[in-house]
Order: structure tokens, then C-alpha cells, then sequence
């Protein structure tokens, strides 16, 4: 069983208005799983039914197999989008709280405390009140918070928003570390190259409805456009005509030092490895890749068909 | 239950490290002690000072009262009549705080006038009743018998009437009983406005901090707003243990070491006051004991602080379940901190009329009204608890307990009405808070 998370069916609207419709999805064990979705699509919707703060109308949520229950959520972790401390408590009497709500017992909270704030190296700052931390310092606390009873699943809402490039970094390489010991994560955001930099897989949810759930490389394959690249040092007429019918030029960038880089379309039966055939002894050719949307361009090109038809 | 005692653990430590409640802890019963005080101390030593004028046109009482000077009263003798309409305008009276009248038939009528400018207590009334009848015991003892007035004094006897309620002949229920209970139900009120709007201030901050998603990821909206209840709750019932525990000490070292004599009845010995009536001091003493032991033997014996303690928590109880999950519904409803006054100000007020509710069943206490308030959810707490000092009828002290059932339910309703409030507006953030917004969210699953 390699399926940590599976929605299924999932309907929830507010008062008539639908906030996910249908939605289906799979999170497997020890992947980073990205959700995506303009605002308002409908992600936070999904992370609190997933968290038991909305129950759904209709559909399911299974855990590691069954269908979910309240003490599942002891296993699950949450960084939401709106995050807050209390002010006035101390970061070690907060940090104690959360954990115990988590489900941790007080002598077990304590050695995890002491692991992480040996981890992030914040011992100092243990007797401090939460309104003595600036906002980087909250920022840690709030991770740790979300982390420090090692749930199976982490579900963080829009991590990177708010947090310093920093700690933006400190937290990727700990998702990376978390992955590489068997944790799944589950992450909403608007940020594309995060998603293309640590996410597997992912979903891309628009007005409550699932658009496209995939590996990465899978969402950018179904997006591409068939455009090949190539770079060279040369003739540009000896190259054009190297090409001869089976490929035709959409664009060219002149690097200088007689190098250029040219997107090729591909007509009729011709192959990647035909052009190598044609370009060899023409040009000296310095890469040949195949051209690949961005996830930025994949969010925009499945976003933008559809609000155009609505707008219509 | 589990989850909800974690949340009311991290309430009450907050509550009770705070300074504000350490504050309250302290100067709360130091007022009330502050106030007890006062009222006993002055008592015993008022300087009030009235001038006299005495108008006595037949010479009957020959220009004396007083063998020795009264530090309180200063009696002057004028001859003639005194119209009141002149001793009230004319210049030369206006020294005088009193005009006592006295006519030429004063030995047979036994009456006699006191015209005052301003009230005087009743202490000063009783004092210049007092001296004006032992003044005109001197001269009837003279005119009419052939005794010493030792003698007669020795002989005279005041024969005193007492009128009492067939059903209450010990008279329990008088009216400083009734001020006692309404004493405990403004206690209640305090303690409800006060950790009732704690409530509201912590929900609310909770929502403006934003900790409450991270917190609804672990526990239900239910067990939230009943952890915060509970641990809310748990911190005013220390305080009042505190303030119970201070007034008691207080009181008792009051009547050990500050006022041993004026807080024992059986101090006062009407006899030898009556031979050492010429005695200044010793008066002084009388009066204060005469007023005042009312009010010492109301605060040490009549009031059944067992009892009053007993019912006190069960009400407060009710009363701060019912209206702290109001507090909490309209706290998770606010779209920000500083929004929602409009709703809670209603709230106040209906607590505001709850004490009104006490005062006037204390002076009104058999009619429907009363009736109605003590079993009304909103007025309950302190109107029981004056009902409670002033006595149940015979065999109507079941009527305490359909109160206290009537506003446990009231509470479950109440809270069952918030948590659904509670769950549908704790993360609706930024909006102005409206009524539609409370009908929304109470028909909304």
C-alpha cells in the first residue's frame, strides 16, 4: 500500500456556492505533493477537509488505507496559510502545547523539543515570549511547531509565503530531509518554481474542479508545445538550409561570437534524431534539447483557456 | 475531553499568571473588606455636630438638658415662640441645624418637635430624643412624685413591642438579609461580566493571532470553546476561593483585633448604660453598638454563609455557562478584534438588568414579577441568590432547584447555540459582523 491520502469524490460548497466539486486525488508515501490552483480555487478548502476542520458534503478522505478518523490526524502535521502563536506564552510552553494536542505525551513532547530546538540551534530562545521573537524567529517556531511530533504527513499551506528567503531556504532542505526519511508532504502554493524544484507530483485545481494531477514531468509533457532547441557556433544561411524541409525555425536568439540558439517546430514525419542526421558537418552544434514548459507556463496554459471560455 | 482539558489548562495558566488577575485577586476583597470596615469604624465615631436651638416659651425646661457638655450636640434656649417659616429664613437661625420645639403642654402630650435643616442620622435623632427625655424625666419626677430620680430610673422600664411575620417570627428576611443576597448576587454579576468578557477577548484574539486554524487541525470548534469555558471558568473559581478566603480571614480578624466590642452584643449592658447615662464616652459607645449591631450581627451570625457559598458556586456555575457561551459565540463571530461591540453591549445591558432585577425583588419579593425573574435564565443568578438570603417559604425550597434546573438547561441550550456559531464563524476572517451573519451561520450545518 503506497497510498498514504486518497480524496475521493470529495463535493463541499458554502451556502450554494461549490468550493470543490468532484475532486479526486492520490498522495503517495514519500513524495512532495504540490497542490495548485489560482486563489480561490479551492486548495485551502481541500488542506481543512483533509484536516477535519470542514467535514465534505459528500465523497471520502481515506488515511493509509481506511477511511479517515479523528485519530488520524495525530499522524498528519499543518503550516496553515493564516498562522499565528499565542503572543504572550513562551516559545518552549507554546511549543509543548502544540505538541500535546498533536498527541504526544509530556515526557515524549519533551525530547522532541529539545531535538528540534538542537536542530534549528534555538535554545536561547526558549524562555522568550512569542512577542519578543521577530517575525524570521516566529516564522522557525511555527515550522517546528507544525513538525515536532513527526507526522507521517505534512500539509503545509502556502509555506513559502511571508517566510524570509532564509528560512524559504532552511525549509526546503528540511522538506527534502523529511522526504528522504519516508515523510509525505503535501503543499499549496502559487509559487511554480517551488513546485517544479521539489514537488513530484502534483494537482492543479480551478474553480473547484481538478484540471490535471501528474508528475511534474508528466503536467509539463502534456503542455509542451513539440518545440526542439538547438545552440550552435556557424553559418546561420548554412544552417537554415541544413534543415532543408523537415523542420521549420520559430525563433532564434544570437548569443554573439557567431553562436546562436534556435527553436525548431518539427513538420510531418521528421525526428530528433533526423535533425542531428541533417545539422552534423553544417554547424558545430554545442546542445540539442527538447523545449519543455515551465511549470508557470503549464499553471498558465491550463488556468487561461478557462477563464476565456467563462469570460464568454 | 482529553483535547479540551489541554485547552483549559493553557487558559487557566494564562489567566492566572496574568497581572490583571493577580490585581483583581488582591484589591477585589481588600474594597469589600475596605468597605466593611468603614461601615463599622464610622459608626463608632461620628463627628457629626448639630447646634440645638430649643424653643421653650414656658420655661418648662428652665434652660438645661445637659449636666455635662455632649461633644456631638450644642443645645441653645431662646424664650419665646419660633415660627418654623422664621427659623428656616431668618439670619440670626441660621447657626442653628435644628429648631426642637418645645410646648407648655409638653408634660401631658409627651411630644415633642424637631424642624431640621438637613436630615440628621439616625444616631442624632436617637441622641436628642434621648436627652430631651431624660430632661423632662428630671422635671416630671420633680413636679409629680416624691422620689429620687435614681430611684425612678431604677423603677422605669421601656416596655418594648416587637412586630413579627407569623412566618418568619425571627425575622430572617429582613431587609439586610435581602442586602446580604444582593451582596452574593452582585458578586455573581462581577464575576460573570468580568470572565464572561474574558472569554470574548480571548476567542477573539485567538481568531486576530490566527493560532486557531493550527489549533482546529487538532481539536473540534466544540472542544475548543469548552476547553476555553472550562479553563476560563476554573480561573474565576480560584479567584473567588481567593476573595472568599481574604474576606473571611479579613472579617475574622476584624472581630478579634479591630472592633472586639462593637461586633459583641452582649458587650452592651442596657442597665449600667442606663446608670452611667451621664457618662459621655460610654453613650458614645451605645449609640454606636445600637446602630451598628444590626449590620455586625447580620455579617457574623444571621447570614448562613454555608449555605449562601454552597448555592453561590451552583449559580454562578449556570449563570457563567449560560452567558460565557454567548461571550464565546459573539468573540468567534467577530470579523476582528474590534468588531462585534454592537453585540456585546446588549449583553451587558441584560446583565446590567439582572442586578437591577436583584434590587427590585429585594424590596418586591411576592409579586408575579419575582417570580418570573427568579426563574428567568438571565436574571436567575442574582435574584436567587437574594431570594436565598431573605428565606424560602415553608416548603417552598424546591423552587431553588427548579431555578437552578431551569438555567442548567438554559445553559445547555445556549452552549449547543454557540458551538454552532462557534464552528461557523471562527474562520471567517475580516467581515463586519452582522445579524444576517449570526443567522447564516446558526442555520448553517
Amino acid at each position: 500500500m503506497n497510498t498514504i491520502l486518497e480524496i475521493r469524490n470529495v463535493n463541499k460548497s458554502f451556502y450554494q456556492k461549490p468550493a470543490l466539486t468532484n475532486l479526486s486525488l492520490k498522495v503517495q508515501k514519500g513524495e512532495i505533493f504540490g497542490v495548485m490552483g489560482p486563489n480561490g480555487a479551492g486548495k485551502t478548502t481541500l488542506i481543512r477537509i483533509i484536516n477535519r476542520i470542514f467535514s465534505p458534503d459528500s465523497g471520502s478522505v481515506r488515511f493509509d488505507g481506511d477511511l479517515m478518523v479523528d485519530r488520524d490526524l495525530y499522524h498528519i502535521g499543518y503550516l496553515p496559510e493564516e498562522r499565528g502563536l499565542y503572543r504572550n506564552m513562551t516559545v518552549e510552553a507554546q511549543a509543548m502545547f502544540l505538541a500535546r494536542i498533536r498527541g504526544l505525551s509530556k515526557s515524549d513532547a519533551k525530547v522532541k523539543i529539545d531535538y528540534w530546538f538542537d536542530r534549528f540551534d534555538i535554545n536561547d530562545w526558549r524562555k522568550k515570549r512569542v512577542e519578543e521573537l521577530s517575525k524570521g524567529m516566529a516564522q522557525k517556531i511555527q515550522f517546528i511547531c507544525a513538525v515536532l511530533h513527526e507526522p507521517k504527513l505534512l500539509i503545509l499551506d502556502e509555506p513559502f509565503s511571508g517566510f524570509d528567503p532564509v528560512n524559504v531556504e532552511l525549509i526546503k532542505q528540511e522538506l527534502s530531509e523529511m522526504r528522504a526519511a519516508g515523510k509525505t508532504i503535501m503543499l499549496s502554493t502559487h509559487n511554480m518554481k517551488s513546485v517544479e524544484e521539489i514537488c513530484d507530483r502534483a494537482v492543479l485545481i480551478d474553480q473547484s474542479r481538478k484540471i490535471a494531477e501528474g508528475s511534474i514531468s508528466e503536467l509539463q509533457d502534456a503542455q509542451k508545445s513539440g518545440l526542439i532547441a538547438v545552440r550552435f557556433q556557424g553559418n546561420m544561411i548554412a544552417f537554415v538550409n541544413a534543415l532543408w524541409t523537415g523542420f521549420v525555425v520559430e525563433d532564434k536568439i544570437i548569443l554573439g561570437d557567431n553562436r546562436f540558439e534556435v527553436h525548431l517546430a518539427v513538420r510531418g514525419e521528421s525526428s530528433f534524431d533526423d535533425l542531428l542526421k541533417v545539422l552534423m558537418g553544417h554547424v558545430k552544434i554545442e546542445a540539442v534539447w527538447e523545449m519543455r514548459p515551465s511549470m508557470q507556463d503549464v499553471f498558465i496554459q491550463l488556468v487561461q483557456p478557462k477563464k476565456e471560455e467563462d469570460e464568454k | 475531553m482529553k483535547n479540551s482539558w489541554l485547552i483549559a489548562v493553557r487558559e487557566w495558566r494564562e489567566r492566572v499568571s496574568s497581572r490583571s488577575f493577580i490585581m483583581l485577586s488582591v484589591i477585589g476583597p481588600l474594597i469589600v473588606l475596605g468597605m466593611v470596615y468603614v461601615m463599622f469604624a464610622l459608626g463608632g465615631q461620628s463627628k457629626q455636630h448639630w447646634n440645638v436651638l430649643i424653643a421653650d416659651p414656658g420655661g418648662i425646661m428652665n434652660n438645661k438638658i445637659m449636666p455635662q457638655i455632649d461633644n456631638s450636640v450644642t443645645y441653645a434656649f431662646a424664650d419665646g415662640y419660633i415660627e418654623v417659616d422664621e427659623f428656616r429664613d431668618a439670619k440670626k437661625y441660621q447657626k442653628f441645624d435644628a429648631l426642637l420645639e418645645v410646648n407648655e403642654k409638653v408634660l401631658s402630650n409627651k411630644t415633642g418637635f424637631v424642624f431640621y435643616r438637613e436630615k440628621p442620622s439616625v444616631r442624632m435623632q436617637t441622641r436628642v430624643h434621648y436627652q430631651f427625655e431624660r430632661r423632662l424625666e428630671e422635671i416630671v419626677v420633680k413636679e409629680f412624685t416624691k422620689m429620687s430620680l435614681s430611684k425612678f430610673r431604677s423603677i422605669k422600664q421601656p416596655i418594648n413591642v416587637t412586630f413579627a411575620d407569623v412566618n418568619d417570627p425571627e425575622d430572617e428576611a429582613n431587609d439586610l438579609s435581602g442586602w446580604a443576597g444582593f451582596f452574593f448576587g452582585t458578586l455573581i454579576f462581577l464575576f460573570i461580566f468580568l470572565f464572561g468578557m474574558t472569554v470574548l477577548r480571548s476567542v477573539s484574539r485567538e481568531k486576530s493571532n490566527r493560532i486557531v486554524e493550527v489549533l482546529l487541525a487538532s481539536v473540534s470548534p466544540f472542544q475548543l470553546m469548552r476547553g476555553k469555558i472550562m479553563g476560563i471558568g476554573m480561573s474565576a473559581f480560584l479567584q473567588f476561593v481567593i476573595w472568599i478566603s481574604i474576606i473571611g480571614a479579613g472579617l475574622y480578624f476584624m472581630r478579634e483585633n479591630i472592633f472586639p466590642d462593637v461586633m459583641d452584643a452582649s458587650n452592651i449592658n442596657i442597665e449600667q448604660l442606663t446608670l452611667d447615662a451621664n457618662d459621655a464616652s460610654y453613650q458614645e459607645s451605645y449609640y454606636a453598638a445600637r446602630e451598628y449591631n444590626e449590620f455586625v450581627n447580620l455579617v457574623y451570625e444571621r447570614v448562613e454563609f454555608g449555605t449562601i457559598l454552597g448555592f453561590f458556586i451552583l449559580f454562578f456555575i449556570g449563570g457563567y455557562l449560560f452567558y460565557s457561551s454567548i461571550f464565546a459565540a459573539i468573540g468567534a463571530t467577530m470579523g476582528s478584534e474590534s468588531d462585534g461591540q454592537q453585540f456585546v453591549i446588549p449583553i451587558v445591558i441584560v446583565l446590567c438588568l439582572s442586578l437591577y432585577a436583584g434590587y427590585y425583588v429585594m424590596n418586591n419579593p411576592e409579586t408575579q414579577m419575582a417570580t418570573f425573574l427568579h426563574y428567568f435564565p438571565f436574571t436567575a443568578p442574582v435574584v436567587v441568590m437574594v431570594k436565598l438570603s431573605q428565606g424560602y417559604e415553608v416548603g417552598h425550597a424546591y423552587e431553588i432547584y427548579v431555578a437552578f434546573f431551569v438555567l442548567i438547561v438554559s445553559a445547555f441550550i445556549s452552549l449547543l447555540i454557540a458551538a454552532r456559531l462557534y464552528k461557523n464563524g471562527i474562520l471567517q476572517f475580516g467581515h463586519r459582523l452582522r445579524i444576517k451573519h449570526l443567522f447564516k451561520w446558526l442555520k448553517s450545518t
